[in-house]
């Protein structure tokens, strides 16, 4: 019975993305005038698994350097056998990281998971603070803010952004041990930018990024004074956090 | 010669990557065109295709891809040939061209550009598939032929340069004659590139691609990386004169140097392809 196309194309894969049925290679595929079958399918083998852990090593260049170039590469090829691409392309396939990893590498992850997010998300020119003052005054109380969609707001259970920073500082900093943090991560133009957030900011700009009405919003600053809290708002309009507003 | 397609010979272009974009945008160089590889453009709404829009409203633009899978026998992917098209429009691209080759099968993509079966089967299986691709773009689609480095024992096969001249008369398509690909592959597989270039039907050939390459003594990798070696070279001087003319575009995708090199390392195919079309 002649061999299919379809029949050759699922052993070739298998042999190459799982090592499925290697010893076929020698009945299926020719000697070349200096590797045999078997070290001529290794060259797609071999390049199957490396371009794949160089994409994930593209998407977390921090946590390669937590954990250490073998430890990573173990990692993505636990990754790889468990994740095959079954995209076009690779500019999600590194999503599940965070679930491959625990404590504070989990942490460390989903913060440069967002990175890759927010570059993939479309870009909108950022709301001004002279753009508020066209809320009618009767609508402010309702009002409430559109936020970019290049944007993700991380609550974490590590300062992984304080790691991210040191290690892209040049530092060597140490694995650090539990602590409540909270990152804002979002694109204005085309950079992508990081920023740190205490409690208090945290508890508004999660309220506003989630169309909560501004009053509302702002006031879950709590005893902060006035003017902080302003700056605060200030800052995050010039950043481009937002995009519009609406009226309540 | 030029070929059946009318497509313009655009001169020496770049494969466009990423650590060039700044300096493109920002320094304008004169560059004839550019060669972007498709997939980093689809399945993203955000920075890639705001770079893109600003290098495409510049330069002539041709759309290459490697995740089309041709060769595959699952069903093509008619998200990916939306997405595709809509690029292709998106940027006013010249042609679109991808490989012969499948990616993978039962669903899953292994970023690569695995090798067919050289078999009627396969010819007769591709050749519909890339008249249904044509159809749906509603323009020729350019098939590169791919570097190889096994060949199946099918019973039946045919040389590779035998598929690629029935495959093209049998879809109608065009062809991206990759020199380097049949210089890897003739090292490869252990036959001379003069016979691939001699069965080559050159009214179809839209466009060449030349690329450096990483030999391992045994066998060579496709790696796109380094200067193209002048036997290389050579053999884009020798086709594209039996093309009459033709399109070159230089990939360079492993250690990339500034875009003053990579460039200057592109304009070196005048050297081959001069007005007399002799090789130096």
């Amino acid at each position: 019975m002649p061999v299919t196309l379809r029949d050759e194309q699922l052993w070739f894969a298998g042999a190459v993305m799982t090592g499925a049925a290697l010893d076929e290679a020698d009945r299926r595929l020719t000697a070349g005038p200096r590797l045999g079958p078997r070290e001529r399918l290794d060259v797609y083998r071999r390049g199957y698994e490396s371009r794949l852990v160089e994409c994930l090593a593209d998407d977390y260049p921090i946590l390669k350097v937590a954990l250490g170039d073998g430890p990573f590469d173990s990692l993505c090829r636990a990754y790889i056998a468990r994740f095959p691409s079954v995209a076009p392309n690779l500019n999600a396939y590194g999503r599940h990281m965070p679930e491959m990893c625990g404590g504070f590498e989990a942490d460390l992850a989903r913060l440069e998971w967002a990175i890759v997010e927010v570059i993939h998300e479309p870009s909108r020119a950022p709301m001004t603070m002279e753009s508020l003052a066209t809320v009618p005054e009767e609508t402010w109380p309702g009002a409430h803010l559109v936020a970019s969609q290049a944007l993700r707001l991380l609550t974490l259970e590590y300062p992984a952004n304080d790691y991210f920073q040191a290690v892209r500082d040049g530092h060597a900093p140490a694995i650090p041990g539990p602590g409540a943090s909270a990152t804002v991560v979002y694109r204005s133009g085309l950079t992508v930018w990081r920023m740190g957030l205490t409690p208090p900011m945290r508890r508004v700009l999660a309220a506003l990024v989630a169309g909560e009405p501004l009053e509302a919003s702002l006031s879950l600053a709590e005893g902060e004074p006035p003017e902080q809290v302003t700056a605060w708002f200030r800052e995050w309009m010039s950043s481009g956090l937002f995009v519009a507003v609406e009226p309540g | 010669m030029a070929n059946r397609f009318g497509l313009p010979d655009l001169g020496v272009g770049l494969g466009l990557r990423t650590v060039h974009y700044t300096h493109i945008v920002e320094a304008q160089p004169e560059v004839d065109w550019f060669e972007i590889l498709s997939e980093n453009y689809m399945q993203t709404a955000g920075r890639p295709l705001e770079w893109l829009d600003a290098i495409a409203a510049r330069y002539p633009v041709v759309m290459h891809g490697v995740s089309l899978s041709i060769g595959s026998t699952d069903p093509l992917d008619r998200a990916y040939l939306t997405e595709l098209r809509a690029l292709r429009d998106r940027t006013k691209a010249r042609w679109v061209s991808d490989h012969l080759c499948w990616t993978g099968v039962s669903g899953k993509n292994t970023h690569d550009l695995l090798p067919m079966p050289y078999t009627e089967e396969a010819l007769h299986h591709v050749a519909a598939r890339v008249r249904a691709v044509q159809d749906f773009l509603g323009a020729p689609l350019a098939l590169e032929n791919p570097s190889t480095y096994v060949e199946f024992a099918t019973v039946g096969g045919m040389p590779e340069w035998e598929f690629m001249a029935r495959l093209a008369e049998e879809a109608d398509c065009a062809l991206l004659l990759d020199v380097n690909n049949v210089f890897v592959s003739a090292y490869n597989h252990g036959f001379d590139p003069r016979d691939y270039l001699a069965a080559v039907p050159f009214d179809r050939v839209v466009q060449m691609h030349v690329a450096g390459h990483t030999h391992h003594g045994t066998h060579i990798i496709d790696s796109h990386i380094g200067p193209v070696v002048d036997d290389v070279w050579r053999l884009l001087g020798d086709a594209w004169q039996r093309s009459g003319g033709t399109s070159v575009l230089l990939e360079w995708d492993a250690e990339i140097p500034s875009f003053e090199v990579t460039h200057a390392e592109a304009l070196r195919a005048k050297e081959f392809i001069g007005p007399s079309g002799g090789c130096p």
